[in-house]
Order: structure tokens, then C-alpha cells, then sequence
């Protein structure tokens, strides 16, 4: 399990995230929904221990990331995907999916390299193996991403706007293989402004307002009348969200 | 006086001789200086506070004394102290000493240059800072330092005719011994203007070439 457990985190006198609860269960996909600001980038950074906590704890599979010894356990169970790709620029595509899993978990270079084309073909870049991030369109280079994230074969999986930085036409191809994910059963923690996606793969949908979480809904809930819809913070977010 | 250049012709295997040991002297600076630039690069982003002065003293001393001056401490003071060193390996100390002075900046300013982004990706997956460094940080900066490496290098051949002062002969050295010998000091520096501007040019194209070799795969990584 993946838990949250009364999060603070501030940037200065500012307060980013005050007392943010939440757990993710294996299987399941929970989306984080929430206006610009809200805090959402900074709980995936505070769970994948790029951010330190003010208080509050943070374990993976009951490894604690505010512990240098257990953040690395619990890194080797998660896996990031970034809006930006981040991918390292001097390696071709098959170097940046293979480089963590040969010197990370010292898996055999052949193996981890046989897996890592599998990959790429099951998000249809076959062709793309010994291409360079440079040389990738936006779409492309995300799938590259989403394949070195899935090479760690993490437990959790957690994706922030992985899609904000693509046109409509690589968003859908970036979607679609998430899509895929979820109904396989990747468990995932999933940031996004694609509400209508997040209704179709997500079990749940929490919603980050100010840094407070405001509800943690069953997607259809969510969604409800009576549910988060009930909330005039969310009912103005979506309404606005429809509008855009 | 006739400006006669066929004079110069029973010199000339002399002369290449001493080419051949500045670009030899220069080679292996390089080289020195490019491992003292890293190794100071790495410690001016050491989390230890001395080893961060230190590296930054060294950067400021070096640049802020002429390199004859080095050469001489090196070469005519520390003999006084027991420290004895024949004058070419002298002169590839000093060489790299001063060169790694300038390239700790040059890849400085590359390291500086990464964007986070791809260290927090490299981070989040778990790699060691030293796997990190080694295969990431690394190899981007050099990529991306090879135009003001070379602008060390050629520096580098420039300053390495000062070390004709110390009795070493490189180019410099043979060109004084050929001018001594003809009384054709004219001709003979003539040719040496000529053949100095030819190296840094020819090595300044060469430069280009490499950076645009390495670098053809590193476009920008935004969408
Ligand atoms: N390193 C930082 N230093 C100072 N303030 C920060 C830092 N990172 C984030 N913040 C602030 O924290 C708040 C939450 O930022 P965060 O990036 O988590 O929001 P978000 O919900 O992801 O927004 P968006 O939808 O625009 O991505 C913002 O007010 C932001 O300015
Ligand atoms: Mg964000």
C-alpha cells in the first residue's frame, strides 16, 4: 500500500499541503484532481521523495521516504512519469529504459534490454530502439517515458500531467496506452486536468483544494449530484473544466 | 636583406620536430587539464564547505598569475626545495595546472547547465549520485563544453611557446636554435606567425566538427 498519513509541506510561509491523507491499494487507479496550484505536483514530489515533509509521514509498501535507507526500497517500488519527459538526452531510447533497471536493481543488461523492446513495441515504437530523445515527437518521447517508468516494474505508478506538454492528437495516443495500464491492473496515482479520462480509468478521484484534501470519492460517486458534485469548490472546478 | 625563405629548407625536419612536441606537450595538458577541470568542477559543488574553497582558490590563484611565472616557481624555485623535474614534464604540469584552471569552467558551467529535470528523473529511479555523475552529468557536459575545451586547447598551444623560456624545444625553441644558427631571425618567425596561425585554425575547425559530432543527437528536449 501506498500511504499519505497527515502530510504538511510549505515552501517558505507558505503552506502547500496541510494534512493530506491518502492511501492507494495495489490495483487500483486513483486520480488527483485539483486547480492550478492546489498542491498536486508537490504530493507526487513529497511521495517520490524529491520533496521533504514538514510533517506527516509517507511509506510505500511500509517503507518510509523521509528515511534515507527505506526511501531507496521504497523508489525501487514506485515509478515516475513527468510532464516533461525528462529523459536523458545523450542515450537513445533504449539506454534510457535500460540505464535503472541494470544499475538500480543489477538486473542482466540482456534481459533488462530483451524486456525494454518489448516494451517499446507494446506502445508501438518498435522502429524507435536506437532513436534519440531529440529526434521524438512530444507523444513519442512520453511513451519512452511511460516504458522507462513500467521497466522499474513498479508497484506504483505515479504520473503527473503526463500529457499537458502534447497536442489533442499525442495526448490521445499517450492516453490510450494508460488506458491499457489501467485495465491491466497498473496501479497507478494519476495528476491530471483530463477529467473526462480520469472519469473512464480512475476507481477513485480525490480532489486537492489549497493543499487540503477536500473528498476522496469512488470515481461514480465523484461524480454524483449528491457526491462531489455536492462541493461548490469541485462544482465550479468541473464546470469550468467542461467550459475549456 | 632578401626576404629568402629556401634558407629555411635544411631546418625544416628540425622544425617539425618541435611541432611535433608542442602538439605532444599540448595533447597530454589537455588531457591533465581536462581531468583537474572535472575533478575541480566536481569539488566546487561539494556538499563539504573546504573542499569547496579549496577548489575555488585553486581556480582564482591559477588565473590571476602569469603563466611564465608558474613555469619559473615550477621550473627554477622548486629545485630549491628538492623538488627536481625535467623541463617537458615541467612544462605538461604546468600546462595542466593552468588549463584545468579554465577547463573546471568550461565544465562548471556545462554541469550547471542540466536541467534539473533530468537529474530528478535520475534521482526518482534510484541511480547513485555517482552513477548519476558518471553516466549522466557527465557525459552531457563534456558534450556540451567541447567549444570552450578548445578554447583552452588553443590557448593552450599559444602558451605552450613559453615553454621555450624553461629550455624546453618545442616549436618556439626550435625556431630560436634555427634562428641563431642563419642569423635569419626575419624568415624565420615569419614562419613561425604562419605556422602558429595555421595550428590554432586548423584546431579550432577540428573543434567545430567534434562539437557538431557530439552534439547532433542533443537537440533541444522540449516538445
Ligand atoms: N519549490 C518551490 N518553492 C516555492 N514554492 C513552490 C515550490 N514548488 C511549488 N510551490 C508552490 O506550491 C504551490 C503548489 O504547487 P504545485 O506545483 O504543487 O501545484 P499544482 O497543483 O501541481 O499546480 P498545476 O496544476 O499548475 O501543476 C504553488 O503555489 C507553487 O507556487
Ligand atoms: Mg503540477
Amino acid at each position: 500500500m501506498l500511504k499519505v498519513e497527515n502530510v504538511k509541506k510549505a515552501f517558505g510561509a507558505a503552506t502547500v499541503l496541510d494534512g493530506v491523507n491518502l492511501t492507494v491499494s495495489p490495483g487500483e487507479v486513483v486520480s488527483i484532481l485539483g486547480s492550478s496550484g492546489s498542491g498536486k505536483s508537490t504530493l507526487i514530489r513529497c511521495i517520490n521523495g524529491l520533496e521533504k515533509l514538514n510533517g506527516g509521514r509517507i511509506a510505500i509498501d511500509d517503507f518510509d521516504v523521509a528515511k534515507p535507507k527505506e526511501l531507496a526500497e521504497a523508489r525501487k517500488r514506485s515509478a515516475t512519469v513527468f510532464q516533461l519527459f525528462n529523459l536523458y538526452p545523450h542515450m537513445t531510447t533504449l539506454q534510457n529504459i535500460a540505464l535503472a533497471p541494470v544499475e538500480v536493481l543489477k538486473r542482466p543488461r540482456a534481459e533488462v534490454e530483451q524486456e525494454a523492446r518489448a516494451l517499446l513495441a507494446s506502445v508501438g515504437l518498435s522502429d524507435k530502439v536506437d532513436a534519440y530523445p531529440a529526434h521524438l515527437s512530444g507523444g513519442q518521447r512520453q511513451r519512452v517515458g511511460i516504458c522507462r517508468a513500467l521497466a522499474m516494474k513498479p508497484r506504483y505508478l505515479l504520473l503527473d500531467e503526463v500529457t499537458s506538454a502534447l497536442d489533442p492528437e499525442m495526448t490521445a495516443e499517450v492516453l490510450a496506452i494508460l488506458a491499457k495500464l489501467a485495465r491491466e491492473g497498473t496501479t497507478m496515482l494519476f495528476v491530471t486536468h483530463e477529467v473526462e479520462f480520469a472519469r473512464q480509468i480512475s476507481n477513485r478521484i480525490v480532489f486537492l483544494d489549497k493543499g487540503v484534501l477536500l473528498v476522496d470519492l469512488p470515481t461514480e460517486e465523484f461524480f454524483a449530484a449528491s457526491g462531489g458534485l455536492a462541493q461548490p469548490r469541485i462544482a465550479q472546478f468541473l464546470s469550468k473544466m467542461k467550459k475549456d | 636583406m632578401q626576404f629568402d625563405l629556401t634558407i629555411l629548407g635544411p631546418y625544416l625536419g628540425f622544425l617539425g620536430q618541435g611541432a611535433v612536441l608542442t602538439a605532444v606537450i599540448c595533447l597530454l595538458s589537455l588531457a591533465g587539464a581536462v581531468v583537474l577541470g572535472m575533478l575541480v568542477a566536481i569539488a566546487r559543488t561539494s556538499q563539504t564547505a573546504w573542499i569547496r574553497r579549496l577548489a575555488f582558490i585553486y581556480v582564482d590563484v591559477f588565473r590571476n598569475i602569469p603563466f611564465i611565472v608558474q613555469l619559473f616557481f615550477f621550473y627554477y624555485g622548486l629545485p630549491e626545495i628538492g623538488i627536481y623535474i625535467d623541463a617537458i614534464t615541467t612544462g605538461v604540469i604546468a600546462l595542466s595546472i593552468a588549463g584545468g584552471a579554465y577547463a573546471s569552467d568550461a565544465i562548471r558551467s556545462g554541469i550547471l547547465a542540466i536541467d534539473n529535470g533530468i537529474l530528478e528523473a535520475a534521482e526518482v529511479s534510484g541511480l547513485s549520485k555517482r552513477i548519476t555523475f558518471t553516466r549522466i552529468v557527465l557525459p552531457i557536459a563534456l558534450r556540451t563544453s567541447v567549444r570552450p575545451l578548445g578554447s583552452v586547447l588553443i590557448n593552450m598551444i599559444l602558451t605552450s611557446s613559453i615553454l621555450s623560456t624553461i629550455t624546453v624545444n618545442e616549436l618556439t625553441g626550435q625556431a630560436k636554435i634555427v634562428a641563431s644558427d642563419t642569423f635569419r631571425p626575419f624568415e624565420v618567425y615569419a614562419v613561425l606567425l604562419v605556422v602558429y596561425a595555421a595550428l590554432t585554425w586548423l584546431v579550432s575547425i577540428g573543434i567545430s566538427h567534434l562539437h557538431k559530432h557530439l552534439n547532433r543527437d542533443l537537440a533541444s528536449e522540449a516538445a
